[in-house]
């Protein structure tokens, strides 16, 4: 734990939306959720650039503290010194809607049934269940945590 | 001659009217403040995205080394037959001609196609744009096909186009424009990417209003899809602003305090077209190519939204403007109606002066 204080070795983080840039901050450690799974990036990492899956983006240390978003679609880079998360959508957990997510869910099994024999519909249907599923995770586990 | 009593009446009710004008102006100058913050704050992320999919295209074997062509659907282009065209008006009047001119330079659009042989299907954004094709042009009819396979397992469901009309409006879209929720703009854009993926139509086209700035407008046509170069939109036609129109917006501006030239790139912005090009070997989580598929249609999406961020700016300067020089006008009647009606009373007072000068002469 000692060196996730020293400032010299923070991460510079900037989480940016379309509509602004959400978050400019520092952290000794940021959790991603990629496309292929959640990884954690702190100071030093190699560079890397990848897909965003639906998930939580946790800061750790850093200015302001820990801070969690809730992210869906978008691309992250990861430098030695710094991380940039574009997402199209970034919620603070408090700020989702749970009761639309679940509407989103019902909206994608309906997706489901109406996709008939095209592949890309089947991968749409299934990627609003899985953003709708991690926004309701997102929002009830910080309900219960609290 | 009209009496003192009538000019003063008109007086006044001109008074209103400027007093409308004027708080309508100041409306629509504090909307525009925020309009143009908003275009601000959304540029950090497409410019990022610009530059990730520069640096994707420099990284990548996205080049189909036989023919030397981006093999990617949205950068492949077709004969253009079925032309999509996205019109971006505002939501109300009272803007000056902002309104009519789009509607113009969309017109003018439509026609030459039409000339040329192609087929156009209309997107209208905005009340007034559905306004202007509402009784124009019919609206395309889609036919839901639902058939099942032979093996009654799975469903073959597909909604077919029926085209009666060279031009047809494939979509209106009344509530986008008052709050410009990216997740409404994407659902269009997503639309339209599909029927572009899918052959139904060949290009794709916008007509709005650029606003760079208060002073750096113009009307124009932007080629959206295929997508030649990244970064850079392909204009088909721009209407620059004139002198005069400069002029007048820039009185309205200074008399509402809103800031006329763009502001310099802040450090954000700098940086943000750094995004993803660092001179490094990137780890990626899965093939740049896949990368580079995915963010494409976002890059379209974003386009549009920022198309629409910019024409709602360019709509509250537009009636900025419009009112600004109609709280003037109100100002030069209501002088004008005072002068006449200091003239009418005076001439009242002379007449009666010369009545009883004359009657007293008489006696």
């Amino acid at each position: 734990m000692a060196d996730r204080n020293n400032n010299s070795e923070l991460l510079h983080v900037r989480l940016v939306t379309p509509d602004r840039v959400l978050l400019d901050s520092t952290a000794s450690a940021v959790e991603l959720p990629s496309i292929s799974g959640y990884l954690e990036a702190l100071y030093g990492a190699a560079p890397l650039l990848s897909e965003l899956g639906a998930g939580e983006v946790r800061l750790h240390g850093g200015a302001t503290g820990e801070q969690i978003f809730f992210v869906a679609s978008g691309v992250v880079e990861v430098l030695p010194d710094r991380v940039t998360i574009l997402a199209e959508t970034a919620l603070r957990p408090e700020e989702i809607d749970v009761k639309a997510a679940e509407a989103e869910l019902v909206q994608s099994q309906e997706m489901w049934k109406q996709a008939g024999d095209e592949q890309q519909k089947y991968d749409e249907a299934n990627t609003v269940a899985r953003v709708a599923e991690e926004k309701i995770a997102s929002a009830t586990h910080r309900n219960a945590t609290r | 001659m009209p009496n003192t009593l009538d000019l003063r009446r008109r007086i006044r009710s001109v008074k209103n009217t400027q007093q409308i004008t004027k708080a309508m102006k100041m409306v629509s100058a504090a909307k525009l403040r925020r309009a143009q913050e908003r275009a601000l704050q959304a540029r950090p992320y497409a410019q990022m995205l610009t530059a990730v999919l520069e640096s994707l295209v420099r990284r990548t074997d996205l080049y189909n080394s036989a023919t030397g062509e981006i093999v990617h659907p949205l950068l492949t282009e077709r004969e253009e037959k079925n032309v999509l065209v996205l019109v971006i008006a505002g939501d109300k009047g009272f803007a000056g001609g902002f309104n009519a001119n789009v509607g113009k330079a969309a017109q003018r659009f439509i026609d030459e196609r039409i000339a040329a042989g192609q087929n156009v299907d209309l997107e209208a954004l905005g009340k007034k744009a559905i306004g202007f094709y509402k009784r124009k042009y019919p609206a395309a009819v889609y036919e839901h096909k639902e058939e099942l396979y032979d093996n009654d397992l799975a469903k073959h469901i597909e909604d077919v186009r029926h085209r009666a009309e060279p031009v047809e409006v494939t979509g209106e879209h009344p509530t986008v424009l008052m709050k410009a929720i990216f997740e409404d703009v994407a659902e269009i854009a997503r639309s339209i990417i599909r029927r572009y993926e899918q052959a139904e139509i060949d290009s794709v086209y916008i007509v709005y209003n650029e606003f760079k700035s208060v002073l750096a407008q113009r009307l124009v046509v932007e080629k959206l899809l295929p997508i030649r170069k990244l970064g850079s939109p392909e204009i088909t036609a721009a209407e620059e602003m004139t002198e005069e129109q400069k002029e007048a917006i820039a009185h309205a501006a200074a008399s509402s305090g809103v800031t006329v030239l763009e502001p310099e790139d802040a450090e954000i912005e700098r940086e943000a077209k750094k995004f993803g090009t660092a001179d490094v070997d990137y780890i990626f989580d899965q093939e740049p190519e896949l990368l580079f598929r995915h963010l494409m249609p976002r890059y379209v999406i974003i386009q549009i939204f920022h198309a629409i961020l910019e024409s709602v700016a360019a709509e509250h300067a537009a009636r900025m403007t419009a009112t600004d020089a109609a709280t003037k006008n109100a100002g030069d009647l209501i002088e004008k109606l005072s002068l006449t009606m200091n003239r009418v009373r005076q001439a009242a007072i002379t007449k009666e002066i010369i009545e009883i000068v004359s009657g007293a002469a008489a006696l």
